[in-house]
């Protein structure tokens, strides 16, 4: 029976050998015979093209590039699994709500966006809502005067004159501060069962720290505007970034929504009422009993949907954001040879998707509640 | 005996205290209400303004047939009605044998229905998708697809009517076995008719998103069962195979794998045997999904109870019909669900194809058709994309509500 | 002058002030009546052990008292203070009525300790040491000190059951409401939880129990209720209930448990 079993895994093995042999032997074959490099040496060679948005010049090496790309990716991966997370979560939690009018809209967005491609999604938000709806940038929106909306980006204010030393030594003492507020606040909750408002009061003074910071520092506003066809001042947001941010955003969120509410109603009935019994507040029964329980469950099904959304990122590459997959994809068109370079995209991919299951892993462990 | 309606708590009529508890409960609630009621009226009023006064979908009207079937010839379209029709009869026939056999077994939730109720179920079901065939039928000019859609609705009732007699008759085993076989062949042979007529690289429209979806769901499949056979398996070296391809694959995303055909497929296989892009895009399917259902089906055997597999063992069952007669049923029958949710999420998927291997599928033709003479520049993409959106949206917000239907009949997750 | 066993066998009737009391509540679910014209008043110290056959409204009965479920027609007083939608009223009545619930229902996130310091410290507002150092009496109380630092899934259904009652005990309630308490445990380990039950009711708390333990009636009980379909067949002590029964619906339900 042993052997048996062991001569047939070789078998198989041997099959998945010889398939894998006979690709890789048509590959050196036909690279060899185009000529076509197979290593990465195409990683020195200059981009020749350049990176809207980046500070880069097409004289760099390819190397530099991809490093561009990965941050894209990157970028909008975190600020996208931020965004989808909270308003997911708010809609996850309407979907819930006693409130008519909000069950049924949040039900609506779920059912709506859960069921479009997210291409379909993203084209639109990019032809239909970017290029259309937004003004051109010489009869741009300007709300406040302190924004600039155009087809050509998106200009927000931003800080200025505070270098960034200073800055984040400011960031820091408010961070310090809020956290030791907390701890204050948490033991006089404990010695005299005050509420705490820890997260009110520590917040506000991180706030505060930091505009008496920048003022001190000197520190200005930079409001965009609009010079000849550019926007100067401010921060510009990309219109392809903002469009596949949106789009992201959106999607996910419908998904997220769903996992928020089945987490909550997948903790048993009896928590809540038990909870009520004890005369804990509505507010308190969320936080303190149903919440953490429905975090548990959220965890993994939350994990595959940031894995989603980072790879879904991809999509970007096709509304010239310049994602990794977009520098592949032009380094390729630009000479690059395409397997080594598409294999490192791939290698990228596979390795923030390692990376992050083994993040949700640790997070589940820390979550998993202690049995017999 | 019986106590009047409640009364002590709330007045008025029912409409009032309706308001009061769901709407109008604190002023928090009438602040939400009104905002959101609000928004929601504006962004319905706006919609509706959209589709009937606005809306220009003289695009739409015009490039139908491009939309649906791509550049299919325009004479070889009445293979395409064949095909249906025979689906149609297909599936009513099949309707008609599960329904017989639930009937005998006393598991139907049909049978007590009354006529009219049933049409009714059926409508509540699947209307969307009969309103979707109406609409598009209304928009059509030739008389063609009219007859198709009568044809296929009576070749769908007279497969459920002849399926139900036959699932009453008494026939030989083997007779029964051949018939089963014949069921399966179908598609397949319906698949051969087509390619027969117009070769699969040429397959283009929604029609391309609707078969390389169904194709790499139904290819995946022995993929993704021997992927999570392998994986569950003691045999460590094919517990490593298939881990290695799974994580690897649901690593990586679909867009690049699809770019990574179109541009390097070359290198990995001989040129006579490299094929057209449609069946590449179905190749990566395929690839892509297994790892995915690999995974479903694990999670599938993982839900059968471990008293199952003692008891197929205490009865004597050598380990591969533990597996094959007892494990592996109950798994794929509770993995249905997913399954479908699978495939879902692969027919959105199939626009993907579109961009990455230039595939002419129905996103990437509502894009090219805003860039025709005479609708160029105009902003038509809007009208083209809301129209995608919906024929996508039907299909899978009617796959997904039927898919929790099954899941709450075959009551997983209740216990 | 009546006796008091006669009292005890008028629903509406108490010795002494009526703590919670009851007038013509009715309870739908749908169309179906859980509740049909419940009066009944109990009083100050008074055990009352409510008993009948499964569906007869027993658990709706007690839930009702804290606003699990919300009744629809008649009037409940609990310490003087009626239930209405007014959300203060809810909670006081909450803060004063204590609640075990058959599936023990205790925190799984939190220790055991934690389970019973937390309302009193959400609740209450007491300050962490004090919590505790109640909680610990009370765990004594219950006979478990020595599990106070581990986490409901690592207890027997006994020792839940117990942590659950201790859990109730830390908010000080003036009631204690009992929802089959017993029902879902092992044979070994009931009356573990029955001996904690007797003890708080020789101190003296206001309960209300609805279980299927016929000794526990007897032994522990002023006054027992039979319920059947919504209604309140027949109310009396012990004694006179099991000897005695008056209604045929009664003997029935007697003859096939007993």
């Amino acid at each position: 029976m042993r052997v048996l079993s062991w001569a047939f895994q070789l078998l198989v093995f041997a099959v998945v050998a010889a398939i894998f042999f006979w690709l890789w032997g048509n590959f050196t074959r036909n690279t060899e015979a185009s000529g076509i490099p197979t290593n990465f040496d195409f990683l020195s060679n200059p981009a020749t093209f350049s990176i809207p948005g980046a500070d880069f010049s097409p004289n760099e090496p390819v190397r530099n590039a991809y490093i561009v790309g990965v941050l894209n990716t990157l970028r909008v991966s975190v600020v996208g699994s931020i965004l989808a997370t909270i308003l997911g979560t708010l809609i996850g939690i309407g979907r819930l709500s006693r409130n008519w009018v909000v069950s049924r809209l949040s039900a609506v967005y779920v059912e709506l966006f859960r069921n479009i491609p997210l291409l379909v999604l993203l084209t639109f938000v990019f032809l239909g809502v970017v290029l259309q709806v937004m003004p051109s940038i010489e009869v741009s929106w300007n709300p406040l005067d302190w924004f600039v909306v155009s087809n050509r980006g998106i200009g927000v204010p931003w800080y200025d004159g505070v270098t960034g030393w200073s800055l984040s030594l400011v960031f820091t003492i408010g961070v310090v501060s809020w956290w030791m507020i907390a701890r204050w606040r948490q033991s006089v909750f404990e010695r005299t069962g005050r509420p705490s408002h820890a997260g009110l009061l520590g917040g506000s003074f991180f706030v505060l720290t930091l505009i008496v910071g920048w003022i001190v520092l000197g520190g200005a506003v930079s409001l965009p505007a609009v010079d000849g066809r550019q926007i100067v001042g401010g921060i510009r947001i990309d219109p392809s970034f903002f469009a596949i941010l949106l789009a992201l955003v959106i999607y996910t969120a419908s998904h997220i929504a769903e996992i928020v509410r089945g987490s909550i109603q997948a903790v048993p009935k009896g928590q809540g009422e038990a909870a009520a019994a004890l005369a804990l507040t509505g507010f308190q029964r969320m936080w303190k009993v149903i919440l953490p329980q429905a975090m548990r469950i959220a965890i993994p099904p939350l994990g595959n949907q940031y894995l989603n959304l980072i790879k879904n990122s991809s999509l970007g590459a096709g509304f010239s954001y310049f994602d990794i997959t977009n520098v592949t994809q032009i380094t390729v068109g630009n000479g690059s040879p395409a397997v080594p370079a598409f294999f490192l995209a791939l290698v990228f991919y596979v390795v923030i998707s390692l990376i992050t299951s083994a993040l949700v892993n640790v997070a589940n462990r820390r979550f998993e509640l202690v049995e017999r | 005996m019986t106590a009047s309606a409640p009364t002590t708590l709330g007045t008025g009529t029912r409409a009032y205290r309706w308001a009061r508890k769901n709407l109008f409960r604190t002023w928090l609630d009438a602040l939400l209400t009104l905002f959101f009621g609000g928004f929601a009226l504006y962004i319905v009023v706006t919609f509706l303004q959209f589709v009937f006064v606005t809306g220009r979908w003289g695009i739409i009207d015009v490039n139908l047939r491009l939309l649906l079937v791509g550049r299919w010839p325009a004479d070889e379209l009445s293979v395409i009605a064949v095909a249906v029709v025979v689906l149609g009869l297909w599936v009513g026939l099949i309707a008609g044998i599960v329904h017989g056999r639930q009937i005998r077994r006393e598991t139907s939730a049909v049978a007590s229905m009354s006529m009219s109720q049933r049409v009714s179920d059926l409508v509540r079901r699947f209307g969307l998708i009969f309103g979707t065939v109406l609409l598009l039928l209304v928009l059509t000019d030739t008389t063609g697809p009219w007859l198709m859609a009568g044809a296929t609705i009576v070749a769908g009732v007279g497969g459920r009517i002849l399926g139900g007699i036959a699932s009453q008759m008494a026939v030989p085993h083997w007779f029964a076995r051949g018939a089963l076989l014949m069921m399966a062949a179908v598609p397949f042979a319906l698949f051969f008719f087509l390619t027969g007529t117009v070769p699969l690289a040429d397959w283009e429209g929604f029609y391309f998103n609707i078969t390389s979806a169904i194709a790499g769901i139904i290819l995946c499949f022995p993929l993704g069962v021997l992927l999570a056979l392998a994986r569950r398996s003691k045999l460590r070296l094919l517990q490593g195979l298939s881990v290695a391809y799974i994580e690897f694959v649901r690593g990586a995303p679909l867009f690049v794998l699809l770019l990574m055909a179109n541009v390097s497929l070359e290198f990995f296989v001989p040129a006579s045997l490299a094929p057209s892009k449609t069946i590449r895009a179905i190749v990566v399917f395929t690839i892509f999904t297994g790892a995915y259902l690999a995974e479903i089906v694990r999670g599938g055997l993982q839900s059968v109870p471990r008293g199952q597999e003692e008891a197929a063992k205490s009865l004597g069952l050598s380990p591969t019909k533990q597996m094959g007669l007892i494990v592996l049923p109950q798994a794929l029958r509770n993995v249905i669900p997913a399954q479908i949710g699978q495939l879902i999420s692969l027919f959105k998927d199939t626009t993907l194809a579109g961009l990455a291997l230039g595939i002419l599928d129905l996103l990437s033709a509502a894009q090219a058709i805003t860039q025709q003479e005479g609708f160029r520049g105009q902003g038509l993409i809007v009208e083209t994309l809301v129209f995608v959106g919906f024929l996508f949206w039907v299909g899978s917000f009617t796959m997904s509500r039927e898919s929790q239907r099954l899941e709450r009949k075959l009551g997983v997750g209740t216990r | 002058m009546t006796t008091e066993s006669q009292i005890f066998a008028d629903a509406t009737k108490t010795v002494g002030e009526p703590i919670i009391e009851m007038e013509r509540v009715d309870k739908f679910f749908g169309a179906f009546q859980a509740l049909e014209g419940i009066n009944l008043k109990v009083g100050r110290q008074e055990v009352v052990v409510v008993i009948g056959p499964s569906g007869s409204g027993k658990s709706t009965l007690i839930r009702c008292i804290n606003r699990l479920e919300e009744h629809d027609n008649g009037r409940i007083i609990v310490d003087g203070i009626e239930l209405s939608g007014d959300v203060r009223n809810i909670q006081e009545i909450r803060r004063e009525t204590g609640m075990v619930f058959q599936q023990f229902n205790l925190f799984p996130h939190l220790s055991v300790i934690d389970n019973v310091t937390l309302a009193p410290r959400q609740v209450r507002r007491m300050p962490k040491k004090e919590a505790e150092d109640q909680a610990m009496e009370i765990l004594e109380r219950v006979r478990i000190p020595e599990q106070a630092r581990k986490y409901p899934g690592q207890l027997s259904g006994g020792q839940q059951q117990r942590v659950a009652i201790a859990r109730s005990l830390a908010m000080k309630p003036k009631v204690m409401l009992f929802d089959e308490p017993t029902s879902a445990l092992d044979p070994e380990m009931i009356n573990e939880v029955l001996d904690v039950m007797k003890d708080l009711a020789l101190e003296g708390m206001t309960m209300i129990v609805v279980t299927h333990e016929m000794g526990f009636a007897r032994e522990v009980a002023d006054r027992v209720v039979f319920m059947a379909d919504g209604q309140i067949v027949e109310v009396g002590t012990p004694e006179h209930f099991f000897t005695d029964p008056q209604e045929d619906r009664t003997k029935l339900f007697l003859s096939q448990i007993l």
